[in-house]
């Protein structure tokens, strides 16, 4: 990573932290109580999931007749559903893998939330397939199992079994990049926890060391995650897509299906990205992680992604049109000018039209309005869904099947069911993790902090280019006879670049050391087994007693001592503490040498 | 330092011989490109016109991402980017000749200009309206001049950061992101219909929605080819000694993530025209398969295979030498895969349409034949792909021998032709390249973009 940094960038990271700083913002939150608004998010959450799980009871009891899918819609809420959460599951990876490869350094304060979001995502959307199978105790049929019966296997040839290996592919690989993530995090709060809940974090961070090796492995597997995890990324959407697209149905039969679901998907999973992200930075306190860059950043995205859906659909009407096929051309009416024509308006209003506010820089970067816009894309991009499903099965061929379709309220029931265990997970989540990936965050600290890098920037980091009048010392003049490289077809093989692993270590040893300076003004012990006379035992019952430290010992009283001795028992009521305090008032000044000598002298601690 | 770039009298004259190459093959191919002869002029003047303008404004577009996606390792090298944008111009001047071809008929790349086929045709008829000469010279007039005003501006902009010096507002560069978000919607959008116009047309009864994205990878594939070709070329000139291997190493990744990306778009536009198995639509993959298969598997293997497998490594984006070689092989791929966009058509077209140019238009009732047989194809087509016989295929190779060159594959005519067109397009490239300091010292990014490393994570690599 170039260590150069242009002045024009903004920081990524506010409020002139330290390592040790960011350790405390982001894991903090896990160590502390909740507060009230969580803890009431939290029942809410709770209270949907419940009711989610009985209208699922509800439909597995009384069957799919509950819902209000007839013969000629098969597909309603249930599909709609689905493909709006694993759309949403898509933003995840994209931030993880996708910006990993092309270095956008603003991932670092989003991309924890939303790999965590991408996975619970990801399980909302596995469980409509599943409640729309009907028969849900047979729902392993779903697997390719050799089963009992003959020789009956699933349909290989159906999309929807690719879906299947699809998603689950995905859900794994995403689940691997999320937790790979966590490792050192999670070790960053072991380091700062106790007892039982110290035990687990070691448990769930691999004992983590955080050696040179650690890192290096570590950033390999994330890098080889990421380069899975970028194809799966458009795999998965593509795949949802060709469930519609190789069908011969007018208006689910179109090439351009697969890219465009893509961009789809990642255009709402960056919706509810920011849904999250804006209330979570708010609770959190986390203003300083999670920027005005980064939301800026984050609705340039939406406004690219939600463009090219635009072109998706006018590409669409057009080509409906222009192919000269009668029944595509009134696929095409029929969601425009249909009785459904106000999912059309919807999902055009919100997804194309809206967005394009924020061509506005003020706009981008006004929290409120991108809240705001977060919620219309989250409607607009289920809208999209609905009109493909719904709407085009509404009307087939045959006019006299022409049916409408109205939700139950089982199906609304099961659709904020979905909502609730999304968001329990999500807020359990809060509760467990840092929402922000610690370790990432710092590995950008010394090019991104608003001290180092945009127009605040004070300090000078060690061979930062940053600040206008720094740039002509930081210059590098290329000069063609000194550095003209001979061009070989065998140029020399690369070098391992380890600079950047040994700079997260070093950072990271960086960090221990601030945090072992910081805590030796509130906290600190000293070794006083140091002190002739005194072992592990004896050093065990002063620092119970309040002596922890070499300088308290000095100052201290020889009674009071000496008390601590004889309240321990017989067997310490021997000792005796008469030089102690002045060997401590060595140790405590630092004159080593000179207490090195006494003790050659002393016997046991006595004169 | 050789911040200068010269073109050389050498260069120029290696560049002019070669334009004379081309020239001399578009005119044998004229009066003796055997049969069909004017059809395969005409499609080797817009197959090579269509390439090199698409990859002229992918370059802007490129461009665009760049300075939106605040983009700091392009610095280094935006230079050529700029040049490969100034050759659109040109490209719009190639295409007023085809344009005036659709008006005075002087040519039969699209059937849709022949008033008698329209009449004949219901399918085409109803596309009329879009699939017309005055709309088409229109909308490529207007885009491809829309295009080439945003390139000049880009470039002027890039030069006036040199004028003005040191900047702390980076005045230029602030106002050239404005432009460049203008770009990109513009771009995206208008650049559909010239592909539909100019390439999907030629199959005029065939769609895809695919088409326009799936095309337009191929440029940017080809661009970003060319870019690591020149840079390659230049540095071996001794010119831009700080474009490094970690540049070039990035570049390799956007062949091969590209070249993957084109892979993905190919085969979902393939699979799902394959799957759903519809007449009107797969018979353009039809044809292909029975009767280009050179065309059809060879596009597969080039861009596809070819560098899938050879930049899968690190080491292979790091050497000038393999790096080269992918880049070579994939620009022709991608020229191959516009010949197998525009050649199979028209092929069709003067088999069924017209007994050849020679013969004069009309030659008894060939154009009320014509839109029949179009639409009798895809009933055909369909009964083929379910397992019928090819009877075209036999027909077609006792026709022509075992190939029929110029349009089952590309001939030498097309060849030094192709050759022709890129020497002229490097002699405008190579002659913006020398207006202008390669180095762009006042770039907001040149120092990012100078320190620039890629990271590598392989642990046990030997050096």
């Amino acid at each position: 990573m170039s260590a150069v940094v242009s002045p024009i960038r903004e920081p990524l990271i506010t409020g002139n932290k330290t390592y040790h700083q960011i350790t405390e913002d982001l894991c903090g939150p896990t160590e502390k109580a909740p507060n009230l608004a969580w803890i009431i998010a939290f029942i809410i959450s709770i209270a949907f999931l419940t009711f989610g799980v009985f209208c699922i009871a509800w439909t597995i009891w009384f069957g799919i007749g509950s819902w209000d899918l007839n013969r000629t819609i098969g597909w309603g809420w249930d599909i709609t559903n689905f493909v709006w959460w694993i759309g949403i599951g898509h933003a995840g990876t994209l931030i993880s893998a996708i910006l990993l490869l092309f270095r956008q350094k603003w991932r670092t304060g989003v991309n924890r939330a939303a790999e965590a979001m991408t996975i619970f995502a990801v399980l909302c959307a596995a469980l409509f397939p599943g409640i729309h199978v009907g028969r849900a105790w047979v729902v392993f049929y779903f697997f390719p199992y050799p089963n009992t019966r003959g020789p009956l296997w699933p349909n290989f040839n159906s999309p929807l079994l690719w879906d299947l290996f699809a998603i689950s592919t995905y859900f794994t690989v995403s689940l691997l990049f999320w937790y790979t993530g966590l490792v050192p995090d999670f070790a960053s709060v072991r380091d700062r926890a106790k007892g039982f809940r110290k035990k687990i974090y070691n448990f769930v961070s691999f004992g983590w060391t955080g050696s040179a090796k650690h890192w290096q492995r570590w950033e390999s597997l994330s890098l080889i995650l990421a380069g899975i995890a970028t194809p799966l990324v458009l795999s998965v959407h593509t795949i949802v897509s060709f469930d519609f697209a190789t069908s011969v149905i007018p208006g689910w039969h179109t090439t351009i299906f697969p890219p465009y679901f893509v961009a789809g998907a990642i255009f709402s999973g960056f919706a509810m990205v920011l849904t999250l992200m804006l209330i979570t930075r708010k609770i959190l306190n986390l203003e300083d992680y999670i920027t005005i860059a980064h939301i800026e950043s984050m609705n340039k995205i939406i406004l690219l992604t939600g463009t090219i859906v635009g072109v998706a659909y006018l590409t669409e009407l057009f080509i409906a049109w222009y192919s000269g096929y009668i029944y595509e051309q009134f696929a095409f009416y029929n969601r425009v000018f249909g009785p459904y024509w106000w999912s059309y308006v919807g999902m055009m209003s919100c997804n194309v039209l809206s967005p394009q506010i924020f061509w506005s820089k003020k706009m981008r970067r006004n929290i409120f309005v991108t809240f705001v816009m977060s919620i219309f894309i989250n409607i607009g991009m289920w809208f999209e869904r609905f009109v493909i499903i719904a709407t085009t099965l509404a009307r087939d061929y045959l006019p006299s099947s022409w049916s409408w379709y109205d939700p139950t309220w089982v199906e609304i029931g099961i659709y904020l069911g979905t909502m609730g265990i999304f968001f329990t997970l999500y807020l359990l989540f809060t509760r467990v993790a840092p929402v922000v990936a610690a370790a990432e965050v710092k590995s950008i600290l010394k090019t991104s902090g608003d001290q180092y890098a945009g127009k605040n920037a004070h300090s000078h980091g060690h061979g930062h280019g940053h600040g206008h009048h720094h740039e002509t010392t930081h210059k590098v003049e290329y000069d063609d006879t000194a550095d003209s490289a001979p061009l070989s077809a065998a140029t020399p093989m690369p070098e391992t670049k380890v600079e950047e692993v040994t700079e997260v270590v070093e950072e990271n040893t960086m960090e221990k050391v601030v945090e072992e300076s910081i805590g030796i003004i509130d906290d600190v012990e000293d070794d006083l087994k140091k002190i002739e006379g005194i072992g592990p035992k004896i050093e065990g019952l002063l620092k119970a007693g309040g002596f922890k430290t070499f300088a308290a010992l000095a100052g201290a009283d020889l009674d009071a001592i000496q008390k601590i001795l004889d309240d321990a028992g017989p067997r310490y009521r021997i000792h005796d503490p008469a030089t102690w305090s002045a060997q401590a008032k060595m140790a405590a000044e630092g004159r080593w040498e000179e207490l090195q000598k006494w003790q050659d002298e002393l016997d046991g601690g006595k004169e | 330092m050789n911040k200068q770039f010269t073109f050389e009298g050498k260069q120029k004259t290696t560049l002019i011989a070669l334009m004379v190459l081309g020239l001399v093959c578009m005119v044998l191919t004229w009066f003796a490109g055997g049969q069909f002869a004017h059809e395969r002029f005409w499609t080797n003047f817009l197959h090579n016109v269509a390439f090199f303008t698409g990859i002229s404004f992918l370059a802007v577009f490129v461009y665009a991402c760049k300075v939106l996606a605040y983009s700091g390792w392009h610095s280094a090298f935006k230079r050529v980017m700029e040049a490969i944008s100034m050759f659109l111009p040109y490209g719009l001047v190639f295409m007023l000749i085809i344009i005036a071809g659709n008006y005075l008929g002087f040519h039969h790349l699209y059937h849709w200009t022949d008033a008698a086929a329209v009449e004949a045709d219901p399918i085409l008829k109803g596309k009329a309206s879009f699939l017309n000469s005055n709309f088409y010279a229109i909308y490529t007039i207007l885009v491809v001049g829309m295009w080439i005003i945003f390139a000049y501006k880009f470039r002027s902009l890039s030069l006036q950061e040199d004028e003005d010096g040191e900047d702390d507002n980076f005045t230029a560069y602030r106002r050239m992101k404005k432009w460049a978000a203008w770009f990109l919607p513009l771009g995206g959008f208008t650049s559909a219909g010239i592909i539909w116009l100019w390439i999907m047309s030629i199959d005029a009864h065939w769609y895809s929605t695919m088409f326009a994205w799936y095309t337009t990878a191929s440029w940017l594939v080809s661009c970003v080819a060319i870019i690591i070709l020149l840079l390659i070329y230049l540095k071996s000139k001794g010119y831009y000694s700080f474009v490094t291997q970690e540049h070039l190493h990035d570049l390799g990744k956007y062949l091969f993530g590209f070249s993957v990306f084109w892979t993905y778009l190919w085969f979902s536009q393939y699979m799902l025209i394959w799957y759903a198995n519809v007449g009107e639509e797969t018979v353009y993959f039809q044809d292909r398969i029975r009767e280009f298969p050179v065309l059809f598997y060879g596009n597969l293997l080039i861009n596809f295979v070819l560098p899938f497998l050879v930049l899968m490594r690190n080491d292979t984006k790091r050497k000038f030498g393999t790096l080269g070689f992918v880049a070579v092989a994939v620009l022709f791929g991608h020229w191959f895969d516009f010949f197998n966009m525009i050649k199979p058509g028209s092929l069709k077209a003067a088999q069924h349409g017209h007994g050849g140019h020679d013969g004069g238009h009309g030659s008894e009732g060939g154009h009320d034949h014509h839109g029949e047989l179009l639409i009798q194809q895809g009933t055909e087509a369909k009964a083929q792909f379910m397992g019928g016989g090819g009877h075209e295929v036999a027909e077609h190779a006792a026709e022509a021998g075992s190939f029929f060159m110029g349009f089952d594959i590309p001939g030498l005519l097309e060849i030094g032709t192709f050759l022709g067109f890129g020497a002229l397009f490097l002699f405008v490239v190579l002659s913006a390249l020398a207006k202008a300091p390669l180095y762009p010292e006042f770039d907001p990014y040149i120092q990012e973009s100078l320190h620039h490393e890629v990271e590598q994570h392989a642990p046990a690599e030997h050096h």
